[in-house]
């Protein structure tokens, strides 16, 4: 193998970890989004928050990492459950609005959390094996960045079978499709939106609670995963599957431009391709089944 | 007749008219240079919510990219001045720094003032006319469209951060001196930096109105209302959204532009993407279908902002938040709508007093 090979190897690996990264911050609004059609912009301080809860349970009572990951989601989907019974449950018939709500509520979120815990980073403590580097043949990734991939995976999989394989996913389909006839059918459409939304509110806890081993925990991590979640979003139309090939898609070509020219520019050159591909698929990749309200 | 005094057109122009008026008086009344500085930046930011009155209220355009057009116009304004103050054949400090020997071609018509402050508003309108054309030919349009200027603002702010010696990266450009039109300098901190924000403000805000309540602004209205039908009566629905898009875009820029003669400093701040959603936060909590209450709302924001919020300087985001969430849950229409709806009652009274007092004369008999 000579060198450039091994570059483009590495690129795409270095590709695929990216890719794992949008998916997990993606799939919980993808969720939300998809069935609820709510266009949640706290999703970012979703993430934030599940990083804090992780950070809080370590600190405070010691709990292990793999412990942790379970008690963010369950934590984080209690706190999205409040605010959906508060607040978006009254929006859902002015999709604008719960843009714009839902802005409030992650200003709210920044600023409460920076008043408990303060501004300053948090770390967060994981087992010491995922720690490493793993070298095969030249490439090179951190055991954590693998962990995330299969992380991804598992992530994916489950929404799969909680949507497929469940009565709850029945029902979520079910009023996603036709509210009013899944109403005659005695599904309370209301009931399913709050579980539904709190998902959603849950997998950007547990992907608060594996971006917060990559980068620094702090009150305003999430803004910069929001803007990226609803980039994949979109492009992928708002199906999971949709989301998923708009990851794979976006990662690998952000590692191959930020071969060719910086990071910068390929991220740049990310958002022109999306606003171009958009021109011709406003629908997005695959589009969410069923009437949007 | 309309009842509502609110909907009253001669009514409305009078109270832009008292309004603008007293704004206008300001520098009468004091001549304290720091005060008129700061009146004349929440100028500025009037503006700005004009102009997301214009696209989001009138056409129902959600923008929460419109940092594009003001970042782009605060960094061509300031590119003017900061070539004002350079000896003809040198290159700016910075760009020095960064190991530029040659100043870049994209720099050289900012040795001409006039053409640098065309290009610093002509530059962002082009830009919103192509993204937008784009966009809306698409079809792109609702919450979609907000997400992609989003995505577009967070994108430049990457590339004016990277672009380091073009354009002096996190740091920004602090031209040295103040703008000079021909032998006039515009000093930040006088009252003619603050007619000329007022003027501006003045002149964009009324052509504004105009346009409202021109033929153009009805169909405006009405695609934000129902796109699909004003499609179906044969307008050309892309063409309608983009120009409206285009116009605030021009606003915003004329607004970045005064805002960097204003502080004489630009940096990539301005693309925030927190700044782009103040914009919209001011005119959602002052009434985004009014022109005017948008405006107000900035200036109630803004001004609470540096009066109450040195008080609570850390609850103040917690109480921008709150209150923002109760206006969109509660208030759609923010104050204007609230006054709206109270003057719709005072009229609804008026009526059935009215009726009552007829029915009573006539003997109430059917």
């Amino acid at each position: 193998m000579d060198i450039s090979t091994i570059a483009i190897a590495n690129s795409l690996i270095l590709g695929l970890s990216i890719a794992s990264i949008f998916l997990v911050a993606a799939i919980g609004l993808t969720i939300i989004y998809g069935t609820a059609g709510v266009i949640n912009m706290a999703h970012g301080e979703f993430i934030m928050l599940g990083a804090y809860s992780v950070y809080a349970m370590q600190a405070y009572f010691g709990v292990p990492y793999f412990l942790c990951i379970p008690i963010a989601f369950v934590i984080v989907a209690a706190i999205g459950f409040v605010i959906e019974k508060l607040l978006i449950q009254h929006l859902y018939h002015r999709p604008l609005d719960t843009l714009l709500a839902t802005w409030g509520v992650s200003l709210v979120l920044i600023q409460g959390t920076r008043l408990i815990f303060g501004s300053d980073p948090k770390y967060i403590q994981m087992p010491g094996f995922l720690a490493s580097n793993i070298e095969l043949g030249g490439i090179s990734l951190a055991a954590f960045r693998i962990f995330v991939i299969f992380a991804a995976l598992a992530l994916i999989t489950l929404v799969w079978f909680v949507f497929y394989k469940t009565d709850f996913g029945i029902k979520i389909r079910a009023v996603t499709q036709n509210r009013e006839m899944a109403a005659a059918f005695g599904i309370n459409s209301k009931q399913v939106y709050s579980f539904t939304f709190a998902f959603g509110a849950g997998l950007a806890g547990v992907a608060g609670a594996l971006f917060g081993v990559l980068n620094i925990v702090l009150p305003t991590m999430g803004m910069g995963y929001v803007v990226q979640a609803f980039l994949i979003v979109v492009t992928g139309g708002g199906a999971l599957l949709g989301s998923a090939i708009a990851s794979v898609a976006t990662g690998e070509l952000q590692s191959i431009f930020a071969m060719i020219l910086n990071d910068t520019f390929a991220r740049f050159l990310i958002f022109i391709l999306i606003v171009v591909f958009l021109r011709f698929r406003p629908q997005g990749l695959i589009s969410a089944g069923g009437g949007r309200r | 007749m309309e009842k509502n005094l609110y909907h009253n057109k001669k009514l409305q122009w009078l109270t832009y008219l008292v309004v603008f008026a007293v704004l206008g008086s300001v520098p009468l009344i004091t001549d304290d240079a720091f005060l008129l500085n700061q009146l004349a930046t929440y100028g500025v930011y009037g503006l700005l919510a004009v102009s997301i009155s214009l696209c989001w209220g009138s056409g129902g355009i959600l923008n929460l990219g419109q940092g594009i057009a003001f970042g782009l116009g605060a960094y061509g304004m300031a590119m003017t001045m900061q070539m004002q103050s350079q000896a003809p054949g040198t290159i700016p400090p910075f760009m020095a720094n960064n190991a530029l020997e040659e100043l870049p071609i994209f720099w050289e018509p900012f040795w001409n003032t006039g053409l640098g402050i065309v290009l610093a508003l002509l530059v962002p309108t082009l830009f919103y006319l192509v993204f937008g054309g784009l966009m809306f030919a698409a079809r792109v349009s609702g919450p979609f469209f907000a997400i992609m200027t989003l995505a577009i603002l967070s994108a430049l702010a990457t590339v004016f951060v990277a672009l380091q010696p073009y354009t002096n990266g996190v740091n920004g450009i602090s031209p040295p001196g103040a703008l000079m039109i021909g032998e006039v300098m515009i000093d930040p901190y006088s009252s003619l930096a603050y007619w000329v924000v007022f003027a501006l403000l003045l002149f964009f805000t009324f052509a504004a109105k105009l346009l409202n309540q021109s033929r153009f602004g009805l169909v405006v209205r009405a695609l934000k209302d129902d796109p699909e039908r004003v499609r179906f009566l044969g307008y050309n629905v892309a063409v309608y959204e983009t120009a409206v898009y285009a116009l605030s875009g021009l606003m915003a820029a004329a607004a970045g532009a005064s805002f960097a003669v204003l502080t004489q400093y630009v940096s990539p701040a301005q693309f925030e993407v927190g700044f782009s959603i103040g914009i919209v936060i001011w005119a959602a909590i002052g009434g985004r279908n009014s022109l005017l209450w948008a405006m107000l709302g900035a200036f109630m924001v803004q001004g609470a902002q540096s009066y109450a919020g040195d008080a609570f300087l850390n609850t103040w985001i917690l109480i921008l938040g709150f209150s923002f969430i109760l206006v969109v849950r509660f208030l759609p229409g923010g104050f204007a709508g609230l006054v709206e709806t109270i003057l719709g009652r005072v009229a609804e009274r008026k009526e059935t007093e009215e009726d009552f007092d007829l029915e009573s004369a006539k003997g109430a008999t059917k």
